[in-house]
């Protein structure tokens, strides 16, 4: 009875929309699933449903979603072999789409367009959202994804939005690193020339005193301030330090004034370099220039001097080591990962357990990113069974909702691309990768919403971009995908994105089963039990099977049970 | 050439479909009761917050000739020419006269007409500023001094002392909700979505977008179709669900919200006058216009009183200050007349008092490129009430030997954030009583019930 209800409202959509994006046919039907199912070795017994419970929310942590094959396959294989397999699956870089596209673009193949469409501007885009919708490393992707949300560049820096490659070479840096070592990302990032730009170190001189001028403090406190040890003295579980109940600075204003002093002297590397250089060079790191490094001793952190007579690159080495050893990195850089992947609100206990194998991954290596990850993902707290009564968990955030919705819903196009510009989450949802409106990301670790929140003493930093606004944005954004087909906007010569529900149309006569599937890969079985009744109830009501599986796809969607994951 | 517009014009051309919400009768019922209610001394403020920090030493300048030479020596290749300064009539409290950003003539015709003031070297503080205190170390200072994510925040708060999550607006749409139609459009109405500024214990904001009626509605809902009736049963009987787990109740709590409040205000945008002000195309701009309409819909909004906030960020030019500010202090310029020009349109220029927040000033000396973070600095208050044509506070002597320079250049304020606020919140209407509630340092530095206003920028 609602088919003729949702052509009128497709029709509505279509018409209030500028360029006729083709809704695509509501085939549906099976087959087609975009991961093969593994073939396993044999396996001692399938998985019961509460492994697979337990699995599906084990992907939710680590991933930007699994479909239903490929979280029965994680059960099978457990999450240590299937953490293990991640670590050695090979990194797929965002870069070489870029320069692809880049070259195509070149070549005249969208010329047709570009009166209305920047494909320069939006290669990186359209590289980030089909590489994290189809990439088979599907850990390092959300792993780059939460460091980029703590080593924050923007392209609303126009420099980083006009150059291509600015950000996608940012983006393998921390891909290439995701399960490296924090010391050679925290020096990659300080080298990077996006971050160079970003933060203004590029071009930055040693002091003139004839001119009355000094040396740039900008990355010298916010490398400090967010990339490393944070404002305060902390104890390994992540608590300030307390001296006569005062938390204690980690840094005045004079330490920062002698870490702005090692970060002079860099400019863009490569071909025709020199100090001063205006033209961008994002594809290689930045370039010491040693006669514009500020010369004389620096006193950094903890009475650590560096001698005067350095190259400027050992005095970068130096001050990364400096901040690298700092006990502070463990438990700021470690809570944060834990916030960014599982919960907003883990306890001291576990942020310690995380900070101690940032500090020692048991082999004496301090800042291996496996042992940071498998302490995050694997902890007990982590593990435990999910309980609506307890603070665990955290709201998703649009981005990882959307990028979810792709990779679990059978995402698929003609031309084999999972192409989009991004515009429609950062208008609806208020955010998009690597676009944040400053070096603090799009909200704070510490954000806590006044009311229930606040008084209970619990942080919840994504709700700092849910708004009035974006929360009907955030429904919208799936209904336009759901309902109407409007599944991404990827920019013509490239095939519309539509969603195959290839795991759902073989259910959608079984209600239960139905709603049963959908709550198992989408929510992990949190479904409150009242929801799984609204949602069957509704449901039950539809005759046409297409439409139904879209109606209970739309309702698991944008229930507060899915946008907060437990 | 590639430019951020037609990145952004391309992505409208996609044609993001914005639904429109049919009235409900519901929802015009409550208009019209909202119109009955409305009192007769309506008062707004409208809070821009200048995020990043603006390098405001080169917003308002020496023009004194022994002045201008210490500015000109201490920020170097920052200096702006002397001769292209606007120069403001009178002086400030020291006798000296100052000029503003050329790239700001509308402020100067503001200022010269008696519609807007400035206020000199305004700043966190935590006690009036001593500088052997700060030398030895006995001195109360704000946390996170020159940190962005902390100033910015103390200057929402106003409370340097503490991380806390509510703003002094929050606190008084707290204290004064019920003055406005308790209809779930809050009195602190948002065009920069969440912020601390308008975050209370009961009232947070309704954010709002410049574009279009401001609100959207979720598709189709309740939109008198049959799909319209069917899209309200999916939601709500999914919002009916009683949530044990407390972020759920939250996301749940804060849909519902939005869903209600926005057939309301939907409505009630429809009631605002058509302005004949025209108003640029950029984002403040627009911003402004789209508040200039809340207010024109105030009636049947059933709005008393209302605070709007507006972020316009990119203030922080630790490289190529000069020319940013070349391109960015026009827009606020520009921006603040055309708002002006609407609000006597609608005839409620009197009723509505705007202001600048900032992180902090900046570093009086030069990075090379730009300048660096620094603590105190001038702001801008328009409106009807402000006694205009002012500089009001204390601008600092420049001088390499400024026993306010705490190092590079760094000015510390001369007036506090506190009596900065308490002067706003008192016309506002905040209660000499309830002062201590939303401004909770106010008495270091003014004594609330005072016969004396704490700056005396703005008559009653």
């Amino acid at each position: 009875m609602f088919r003729a209800q949702l052509t009128r409202l497709t029709g509505r959509l279509a018409a209030l929309s500028a360029t006729a994006i083709l809704l695509a046919a509501c085939g549906g039907g099976g087959g087609g699933g975009t991961s093969p199912p593994v073939a396993p070795p044999p396996p001692p017994a399938p998985p019961t449903s509460a492994e697979l419970a337990d699995a599906s929310r084990f992907a939710a942590q680590a991933t930007f979603g699994l479909d239903y094959d490929a979280i029965y396959a994680l059960a099978e294989a457990g999450k240590g072999s299937w953490l293990n397999a991640q670590f050695n699956t090979p990194v797929t870089r965002h870069t070489p789409l870029v320069y692809e596209l880049v070259a195509r673009r070149e070549a005249g193949e969208f010329e047709d367009f570009e009166e209305d469409i920047e494909y320069l501007i939006l290669s990186r885009r359209i590289a980030w959202w089909h590489h994290t919708v189809t990439a088979n490393d599907v850990l390092r992707q959300r792993v780059a994804f939460a460091l980029s949300e703590i080593l924050v560049v923007s392209d609303n820096v126009d420099t980083l939005l006009i150059y291509p490659d600015a950000l996608s070479t940012y983006y393998d840096l921390l891909l290439d690193n995701a399960f490296g070592n924090y010391r050679d990302i925290l020096r990659g990032v300080s080298l990077h020339p996006a971050m160079g730009f970003y933060l203004s170190h590029i071009n930055n001189a040693k002091s003139n005193p004839a001119n009355n001028t000094f040396p740039d403090e900008n990355y010298a406190r916010e490398v400090m301030q967010l990339f490393s040890i944070g404002l305060f003295e902390l104890n390994n579980d992540g608590s300030q330090k307390l001296d006569a109940g005062e938390p204690i600075p980690t840094y005045s204003n004079v330490e920062i004034r002698e870490f702005a002093k090692i970060f002079t002297g860099l400019s863009w590397g490569g071909p025709a370099a020199f100090f001063g250089r205006e033209a961008p060079n994002f594809s290689v790191p930045m370039q010491m220039f040693d006669a514009a490094h500020e010369p004389g001793p620096k006193n950094l952190l903890n009475g650590t001097v560096v001698p005067a007579g350095q190259s400027g690159i050992e005095d970068i080495d130096a001050a990364i080591d400096n901040l690298f050893n700092h006990p502070n990195v463990g438990p700021f850089i470690g809570k944060q990962l834990i916030q960014r992947l599982v919960t907003s609100n883990p306890s001291p206990a576990y942020v310690e357990r995380v900070a101690n194998a940032f500090n020692d991954n048991g082999s004496g290596v301090r800042g291996d990113m496996r042992a940071v990850l498998r302490a995050v993902l694997l902890d007990q707290e982590a593990t435990a069974s999910a309980d609506p009564a307890t603070t665990f968990g955290k709201l998703r955030e649009p981005v990882v909702r959307y990028a979810a919705m792709l990779r679990q819903l059978g995402a698929t196009s003609d031309d084999g691309y999972i192409f989009n510009t991004g515009y429609f989450i950062q208008e609806l949802g208020k955010q998009h990768p690597l676009s944040s409106p400053s070096v603090f990301n799009f909200f704070l670790p510490a954000h806590s919403p006044a009311g229930e929140i606040s008084d209970a003493g619990l942080v919840a930093p994504e709700f700092q971009i849910v708004t009035s606004n974006s929360i009907v944005g955030m429904t919208n954004l799936v209904d336009f995908a759901v309902s109407a087909d409007y599944v991404t906007d990827a920019p013509p010569p490239f095939a519309q994105v539509s969603l195959t529900y290839a795991d759902y149309m073989p259910l959608a006569d079984d209600v239960p089963l139905l709603v049963d599937r959908l709550n198992l890969v989408m929510t992990a079985n949190s479904l409150d039990p009242a929801a799984v009744a609204a949602i069957e109830s509704v449901v039950a009501d539809v005759d046409d099977l297409n439409f139904r599986v879209r109606v209970a796809v739309y309702m698991v969607l944008v229930s507060a049970d899915y946008a907060v994951r437990l | 050439m590639i430019t951020r517009r037609k990145f952004l014009s391309h992505s409208c051309s996609l044609g993001l479909a914005t639904a429109t919400v049919s009235t409900s009768l519901l929802s015009l019922g409550m208009a019209r009761t909202a119109a009955a209610q409305s009192a007769p001394n309506y008062k707004a403020l409208v809070c821009v917050l200048l995020a990043g920090g603006n390098d405001s030493y080169n917003m308002l300048v020496p023009l004194d000739n022994g002045q201008y030479a210490e500015y000109s020596a201490i920020r170097s290749d920052l200096a702006l020419e002397q001769s292209a300064l606007l120069g403001l009539p009178g002086t400030a409290s020291n006798g000296l006269a100052y000029g503003l950003h050329p790239g700001m003539p509308e402020l100067r015709d503001l200022f010269e007409n008696g519609d807007a003031a400035m206020i000199a070297n305004v700043g966190t503080l935590l006690e009036a500023f001593d500088a052997d205190a700060v030398e030895n170390g006995t001195a109360r200072l704000p946390l996170g001094l020159f940190s962005h994510a902390d100033q910015i925040n103390q200057w929402q708060t106003a409370a340097p002392d503490r991380r806390i999550a509510d703003g002094w607006g929050g606190r008084i749409a707290d204290l004064m909700q019920d003055v406005n139609l308790a209809n779930g459009v809050s009195m602190n109405i948002s065009l920069s979505g969440s912020n601390v500024f308008q975050s209370g214990n009961q009232v947070g904001e309704y954010s709002i977008e410049a574009s279009g009626d401001g609100a959207p509605g979720v598709n189709a809902y309740d939109d008198g179709t049959e799909f319209g009736a069917f899209r309200k049963r999916m939601v709500d009987e999914l919002l009916a669900v009683q949530q044990q787990n407390i972020f759920r109740r939250e996301y749940s709590r804060r849909l519902r919200s939005a869903i209600d409040a926005q057939a309301v205000f939907v409505d009630a945008i429809g009631t605002a006058p058509t302005l004949t002000t025209s108003f640029s195309a950029n984002y403040f701009s627009q911003a402004l216009r789209q508040i200039a309409r809340v207010i024109g819909a105030r009636d049947a909004l059933g709005a008393n009183r209302q605070t709007f906030f507006v972020t316009v960020g990119g203030w922080d030019h630790h490289d190529d200050v000069l020319d940013n500010q070349a391109a960015m202090l026009p827009m606020i310029s520009a921006g603040l007349k055309e708002f002006r020009d609407a609000l006597v349109e609608l005839q409620v220029f009197d009723e509505v008092t705007t202001f600048t927040t900032s992180d902090f000033g900046r570093t009086l000396t030069s990075n090379g490129k730009g300048s660096d973070h620094g603590w105190g600095g001038h702001h801008v208050v328009m409106g009807g009430s402000v006694d205009g044509g002012s500089i009001y506070g204390d601008y600092p002597l420049l001088s390499a030997s400024s026993p306010l320079d705490v190092g590079r250049g760094v000015y510390a304020p001369t007036t506090s954030v506190d009596e900065y606020f308490a002067e706003l919140a008192t016309w506002f209407g905040v209660p000499a009583a309830d002062l201590d509630l939303v401004l909770p340092n106010v008495r270091s530095f003014y004594t609330p019930g005072s016969a004396e206003p704490p700056i005396g920028f703005l008559t009653a």
